[in-house]
């Protein structure tokens, strides 16, 4: 007992005070180091050489620097003003941080386990063992989705917690898998088409499941929102299989970047956009919730009491539009930004940015009707299930059906 | 001072008439309604597609539809009237809406109330009273006041009621200001985009140089001249080892007034800028190669012709009154060999010609001819080419001619074959050896008596399968490229927006304000401490404008530090 306490009291102190203020700054410290690196270090950027410059020495020396500089000087703030390690974002990043750490740790785990390069080719990538890390996370989140909904009819907390632990065991996956698909891309061809694993429709598919999934899951953490989870977690599992059939139709294979794509936007750009998506995707599931509550009310069902009450959905739903809208802006502007370097205009009326407008509108109208009219309750619960069909549409739909300028993205 | 008061009269009359009016367009309704509005317009020219070929609309939807489309300007549809003042209705409701909140959002947070009505306080949902006993309002204060610290506090006093009001986010109000000024930012910045820019193309051959570009302006093609002159000095097209290309890479000099200023390469995602213009790498195409075809006359005679020519022009046969009109050059073919389903297998069938071919006799056809012949497990298949007989590229079939064209006696070799054939007896036993008769003397013939050239059986077999192909096809020569000196063109797209900054500044701004509105909380706490006698009673309620889940767990926190507070108060001990 008192050893599981004293581990906890470990845990818990590596996440406040001192021990995380000072990881907090050697994490950005670090990332300053990348970024100077990019700018400054060795033969300057290039799409290419920039991932083997992080790895060796000139990596070494930028990164290792920050992170010193980083840690060394939050040490001495700390000594001059203690009271300084009891700020919020440093105990909230932190964790974050160590997640992305960890997420690393495990590629490089996985690289190990790659097969030698004569078993891999460009022409066959079935040896690539990012496929069976994405296929341990597709069973993951099936099976966490199954425990979800298991969990509505047998509250049981054994079945929560298998739930919420196999939804981050697919986190992880997940986010180890693309970076390990990014590692790949460099196995073949001379390491000629390298870049990073948000350029095709079924890596970004993952980057969404597992945004979707983190976002859900801060909000079970904080506002004991188990009950949402079967349908978020249904959403991501639907996902998941579209995903598989992705897989099975050959949209899986890493391909060359066209040279549209080869920029550093794309990098900023499309994960932007699925931070925004993500989020819509857990709206819709808190507006779902919150529908299936009020039916089960109206039948004075038991099951109502594993649910939040309506009030805390709502407040859910809106959170997450919250988070998403911004980042969606941003995204847009991003892209806005990225298309006046690449294509001559900010804006194209082009179907993709038309329907990104359309999703954007649509939101902004429910940040409208809910912040000034104070509308709340069913019809905003209605409106976050149709906003994110309308989302759906502009991510899936537009590429299969509506040509344009975002053709790369197309199943073909 | 009568004619002053019937201003005022016909002022304030005008302004009865005007105030509905403007309640209306900054009322919320109409702003949702606006944002749905445009949200379902903006649907209509993703479904349709825009700026296509007036004809293609014509055969698509038929002469009622097209009119009524027309009319409603749907094939340009973000630049027609009614678009455009749905845009400016837009910025007309952002307007009125700032104008009429704007104020009154300042003015508030400048004064807002630091005492609290007992009225407001009974209806507080956050609220926690305490009484204490022998303890001066002073020092409850003063413990209200460092518990507090974080806040930012402000002090009233009211005869015996002393208030403390207590705030934090309340700047949150600049957030609505910062997005809607950020949102009229950016209309307005597309307004200059629209009326101050202009985006077009041009195609720059190889070692030639342009200075007026071309750009779609509702339907038809509208011209520009540049202030200055774009020389490419050469174009290159690095490809991965798929085929697919990798990198596209122009090499630009700028010259104005005739000054070489500025030599620069040029790749997608990293334009060129020159006097505000900005110069991308937008497309390339053939430069008009020069191109060297051999025509192998069917007429009998076996002679090989040469001519001369380029893309994009056309060669006129006097003779036989036949046309090749050159369309395009391609110095790769990268293709997958592979069957379905089999693992891929990347071939370059090496230069290629596209021409379409009219003349008297046959039906025009499109035509690329390759270079190289086919190989196929390392064997020579011989040559071959592709043929489009609906004029379509998708409609292209390959033909095998069986011969090396390459080799010039494999050609005579042929012609003599087929001589010799017309000699063989049809009514002969055995046709077998009569042909093979017949291939022998044609041997003969091309070579000398009795010598053979290396590899003769795979050209024997060539020559069978020619004879089966060659005598069938309706023109008068077959066509094959022989040589060429290839240049490309580079497309290059001209643009220039001031608009542009005006845009990054609303966008800032944006998201700057969205960040404010959505997580700023204002939140607002008072601690009410009534004198009465030698006692005091303390109250604090507390209200946020959001996120009332979070604002409750920091409710409850200060609520459970100021109860310790309290209760140390009640024992006596001083802090």
């Amino acid at each position: 007992m008192t050893a599981i306490a004293e581990s906890s009291g470990l845990w818990q102190s590596l996440y406040q005070g001192r021990a995380a203020f000072v990881r907090y700054w050697a994490y950005i410290g670090l990332m300053l180091g990348a970024v100077g690196l990019a700018m400054f270090g060795g033969d300057g950027y290039t799409e290419n050489g920039y991932i083997f410059q992080l790895v060796g020495q000139d990596g070494l020396i930028w990164l290792g620097t920050g992170a010193l500089l980083g840690a060394g000087l939050s040490i001495m703030a700390s000594v001059a003003k203690p009271s300084i390690i009891h700020g919020r974002i440093p105990q909230m990043m932190v964790s974050w941080f160590d997640g992305g750490a960890l997420m690393i740790v495990l590629m490089a785990l996985f690289t190990l386990l790659e097969p030698t390069s004569a078993m891999v080719s460009y022409e066959d990538q079935s040896n690539l063992f990012a496929g069976h890390v994405i296929m341990t996370m597709n069973i993951l989140f099936i099976f966490s989705a199954i425990c979800y909904i298991a969990y509505l009819f047998a509250p049981e907390s054994f079945i929560g917690k298998m739930a919420t632990a196999a939804a981050w065991g697919a986190v992880y996956a997940g986010g180890s898998s693309l970076l390990l698909r990014w590692y790949e891309s460099y196995l073949f061809m001379d390491g000629d088409i390298g870049h990073a694993p948000v350029s095709n429709i079924y890596e970004v598919f993952i980057l969404l499941f597992c945004i979707t999934t983190i976002i859900y899951l801060q909000w079970e953490r904080r506002y004991q929102a188990k009950a949402m989870g079967a349908f978020v977690m249904a959403l991501v599992a639907s996902g998941v299989f579209f995903g598989i059939w992705l897989d099975s139709v050959g949209q899986a294979e890493i391909k060359p970047l066209v040279p549209a794509l080869q920029s550093y936007w794309m990098k900023i750009h499309v994960p932007m956009n699925f931070i925004g998506y993500g989020s819509f995707a857990v709206a819709c599931g808190a507006g779902m919730a919150y529908l299936v509550r009020q039916w089960l009310e109206a039948r004075n069902s038991k099951m109502v009491a594993v649910f939040p009450s309506l009030d805390a959905l709502d407040q859910l739903a809106y959170k997450s539009v919250a988070v998403g809208f911004p980042a969606f802006t941003l995204a847009t502007i991003l892209g806005a930004a990225w298309a006046a370097e690449a294509w001559g205009g900010y804006w194209s009326w082009d179907p993709k940015e038309t329907w990104a407008l359309i999703v954007w509108l649509v939101y902004g109208a429910y940040l409208h009707v809910r912040i000034s009219h104070g509308w709340h309750g069913r019809t905003l619960a209605w409106w976050t299930v149709i906003a994110f069909l309308v989302t759906v549409f502009c991510f899936l739909g537009v590429n299969m059906y509506l040509a344009g300028l975002h053709s790369y993205g197309r199943l073909s | 001072m009568a004619c002053r008061g019937a201003y005022d009269a016909a002022m304030s009359q005008f302004s009865n008439y005007l105030k509905p009016i403007l309640l209306r367009l900054g009322s919320m309704s109409l702003a949702v309604t606006l944002l749905v509005v445009v949200a379902l317009a903006s649907v209509i020219g993703t479904v349709l597609l825009q700026n296509q070929d007036q004809t293609d609309y014509l055969q698509q939807f038929g002469p009622i539809w097209y009119w009524v489309f027309r009319a409603l300007g749907l094939f340009d549809m973000y630049h027609t009237w009614w678009f455009l003042s749905l845009l400016g209705f837009l910025m007309l409701s952002l307007s009125v809406c700032l104008w009429r909140n704007v104020p009154r959002f300042l003015k508030e947070m400048r004064s807002s109330k630091v005492s609290l009505s007992d009225q407001a306080i009974k209806h507080m949902k956050h609220a926690k009273h305490w009484d204490i006993k022998g303890q001066s309002a002073e020092v409850v204060l003063e413990v209200a006041r460092k518990r507090l610290h974080e806040w930012n506090l402000r002090e009233e006093t009211r005869g015996d009621v002393s208030y403390i009001r207590a705030d934090k986010g309340s700047k949150h109000k600049w957030g609505y200001i910062l997005v809607h000024s950020a949102m009229l930012v950016i209309l307005i910045g597309g307004w200059v985009s629209v009326h101050f820019s202009f985006r077009g193309n041009m195609q720059v051959p190889v070692g030639a140089k342009e200075s007026e570009i071309s750009f779609l302006e509702g339907t038809s093609v509208a011209y520009k001249k540049m202030p200055f002159e774009v020389r490419c000095n050469d174009f290159n097209i690095a490809f991965y080892p798929n085929g697919m290309p990798k990198e596209f890479r122009s090499n630009l000099t700028i010259i104005d007034q005739g000054k070489e200023v500025l030599t620069s390469d040029i790749i997608v995602n990293e334009p060129l800028y020159y006097k505000g213009v900005r110069i991308y790498q937008a497309s390339f195409g053939d430069g008009g190669s020069k191109i060297k075809l051999k025509l192998l006359k069917l007429d009998g005679t076996g002679d090989i012709e040469t001519i001369n020519t380029r893309v994009y022009t056309t060669f006129k046969d006097e003779k036989t009154g036949v046309t090749l009109e050159m369309t395009d050059f391609r110095p790769h073919n990268v293709e997958n060999m592979a069957d379905v389903g089999q693992k891929k297998d990347f071939q370059d069938l090496g230069p290629s010609v596209d021409f379409i071919m009219r003349g008297p006799g046959f039906k025009p056809v499109k035509v690329r001819s390759f270079l190289n012949p086919f190989e196929l497990e390392g064997q020579n298949r011989g040559s071959f080419m592709q043929v489009s007989f609906s004029g379509q590229t998708e409609g292209f079939q390959s033909i095998a001619l069986g011969l090396d064209m390459t080799n010039p006696q494999e050609w005579q070799l042929f012609q003599r074959f087929i001589i010799h054939l017309a000699d063989v007896d049809l009514k002969t036993s055995e046709p077998q050896k009569a042909n093979m008769k017949a291939f022998r003397e044609a041997m003969d013939d091309v070579f000398g008596k009795g010598k053979r050239p290396e590899n003769f059986q795979a050209m024997a077999m060539r020559v069978l399968q020619a004879v089966q192909v060659i005598p069938r096809l309706p023109w008068p020569y077959v066509p094959v490229l022989d040589d060429y000196d290839q240049t490309y063109y580079t497309g290059l797209q001209l643009a220039k927006d001031p608009g542009m900054n005006v845009i990054w500044v609303g966008s800032a701004l944006l998201v700057i304000g969205l960040c404010i509105m959505l997580y700023v909380a204002h939140r607002k706490l008072w601690v009410i401490v009534r004198r009465k006698g030698n006692d005091v009673q303390v109250s604090l309620v507390g209200l946020s404008n959001r996120n009332p889940l979070n604002f409750e767990r920091e409710f409850h926190q200060i609520l459970s530090d100021m109860e310790d507070d309290m209760q140390s108060l009640k024992q006596g001990d001083v802090i």
